[in-house]
């Protein structure tokens, strides 16, 4: 077999080509019926929605319409509730790259953030990446009403409280 | 090996586009399952779950995504990935977690959304063909499935008005089925005249692209004895895989299908299926596909099937009643959904529970079976009772 091409030496392999910057598929999502009812509260009331199986004493956030647990339905009227926009950074990390390789002139930091019995994904604001430590308390800071898209980007950003 | 049955079966309505995602999808029609036999999650000893390609769903890994809506959390689970032939592979696969003793009960969940697919699922075909030999000519399945229906038609000298005849059959007993998305029959005329999409291929042939889940409850004989008095047992399973040079495959006969089916009457003790067989569901995602995948499965001798099937031989009356279901063209094709719901069928109808659609006399004994990968793997699941 012919190999046109190799790298030997760990020192030079690399993760990133700069010239893939395109996926020629698409596809069209649709946020289901728990997604629905998340983001119309994230949208119109500024609001984080869990919903919580009491049988199995979990509140998952995102909400959901079922406990993966016990299989219970999980009803919007009678087991969906509003968690707040305060959590807790459960990891983080700094990223130094954008997603074509290219160096960041500041690092962007991501945190995973606890709330309840869940996380969200979702960027940090308003702290360096040397201040930041797991287990700071943060809160969500939405864009203004009029920007919002009902989208997880509906929330800007956390930040430390 | 231990007698496996099932005990349960539910499943989604199949729609032309979801709000659910792939995994409450998985969820309505797994927890409408256990609702029909009374169980609960507890009683569940594994998950087999099953959806076709990734990019329909477009979620990469999608086993593991869906798999908490399939009953999966913290629990054995295993995903079958053998594109349109999943929904009924996927009772073969968990039919071995249970015969061979490892578990008591399994739960079988298939689930697809090809709506999420842009512009169309077709698209995402591409990519399954050889990328150096066939790729650079842009196939679809389209004109695939065009090059095998005019072999087929070809070789037994079939009209497009005897293939729609199919049609036409299926997408009647699917309008009884609560689950379809269709309100309307169509006539021979309406198939012969719809637009051509690659000769002979007209889009009534053609099953419609759409999202649902399905799903039925494994059980071994002791508990399935417990849990109800109507055990539909699955008396065999089969499958094969051919060659994936299909151009070098007899187009106009299933070979892929031919051993699956043997394997399964095998393990029945099935000797003259086209005599012993009660009810059939062959796999028909093309009108064309239903007929020859009948002559593949046993059940018509190769070239007659027209002529049963003008005779009434295979409507709802007759002695082989086929996808009394209504099948892919009747009810929907939500790719892996699509082979276990038949599977789900054969449980309610015989069961007795078939409700409108409920094939007369008593039927004892039925054959599901599906189709996929690079048109090249069959799976036959043969029930009872
Ligand atoms: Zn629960």
């Amino acid at each position: 077999m012919a190999i046109l091409e190799r790298i030997t030496r760990n020192i030079d392999n690399r993760y990133w080509d700069p010239g893939t910057k395109a996926f020629p598929v698409k596809n069209r999502y649709t946020a289901g019926v728990a997604g629905q009812w998340f983001f119309e509260e994230l949208k119109e009331n500024g609001k984080i929605y869990g919903s919580r199986c009491e049988d199995c004493a979990v509140t998952y956030v995102p909400a959901r319409i079922y406990c993966e647990r016990c299989f219970k339905r999980l009803e919007k009227e009678k087991d969906w509730l509003d968690v707040g926009t305060e959590g807790e950074i459960h990891s983080f990390t700094a990223v130094h790259r954008t997603k074509t390789g290219e160096e960041k002139e500041e690092p962007s930091l991501v945190a995973a953030v606890k709330i309840a019995d869940g996380l969200l994904i979702h960027r940090l604001a308003g702290v360096k990446p040397e201040q930041v430590e797991i287990g700071m308390k943060v809160k969500a800071e939405f864009k203004p009403k009029d920007e919002r898209q009902g989208g997880i980007e509906d929330i800007k950003h956390f930040k430390p409280l | 090996m231990r007698k496996v049955a099932m005990v349960g079966a539910g499943m989604t309505k199949f729609v032309r586009r979801a709000l659910e995602t792939p995994k409450e999808l998985s969820y309505e029609a797994a927890k409408t399952t256990l609702d029909s036999c009374g169980l609960s999650l507890d009683d569940v000893d594994c998950v087999a779950h099953g959806t076709a390609p990734d990019a329909f769903d477009g979620i990469h890994q999608n086993g593991e995504y869906m798999a908490c809506g399939s009953g999966g959390w913290n629990k054995p689970t295993m995903r079958v990935f053998v594109g349109g032939a999943t929904g009924v592979h996927a009772i073969a696969h968990g039919w071995y977690h249970v015969a061979s003793g490892l578990f008591d009960t399994c739960l079988v969940v298939c689930e697809e959304k090809m709506s999420s697919a842009m512009p169309h699922a077709q698209g995402f075909f591409l990519t399954i063909f050889d990328s150096i030999t066939e790729r650079p000519l842009q196939p679809n399945l389209l004109w695939i499935f065009a090059l095998e229906m005019n072999r087929y038609m070809e070789r037994y000298g079939y009209t497009k008005e005897d293939m729609a005849l199919a049609a036409v059959n299926n997408k009647r007993n699917g309008l009884k089925h609560p689950a379809s998305q269709f309100t309307d029959e169509v006539t021979v005329d309406d198939v012969v005249n719809s637009e051509m999409m690659a000769y002979p291929v007209s889009r009534l042939d053609v099953s419609p692209v759409s999202d649902g889940a399905a799903a039925v409850l494994l059980a071994a004989e002791p508990v399935a004895r417990r849990l109800t008095d109507k055990p539909v047992w699955i008396e065999g399973v089969g499958w094969t895989l051919d060659t994936a040079y299909w151009a070098t495959r007899d187009l106009s006969y299933p070979r892929y299908l031919d051993k699956a089916a043997r394997m399964a009457y095998d393990m029945a003790g099935i000797r003259e299926p086209h005599k012993q067989i009660d009810i059939a569901e062959p796999y028909d995602p093309f009108d064309y596909k239903a007929l020859h995948h009948l002559e593949g499965l046993q059940l018509s001798p190769r070239g007659k099937t027209v002529e049963l099937l003008r005779d009434g031989h295979f409507a709802m009356d007759g002695n082989m009643p086929m996808c009394p279901s209504g099948g892919l063209l009747g009810v929907g094709n939500p790719i892996a959904a699509a082979g276990t719901m038949k599977a789900c069928e054969l449980f309610w109808q015989l069961r007795g529970e078939a409700g409108e659609r409920q094939v007369p006399g008593n039927p004892r004994l039925g054959v599901a079976q599906a189709w996929g990968d690079l048109m090249q793997v069959s799976s036959v699941v043969v029930a009872g009772i």
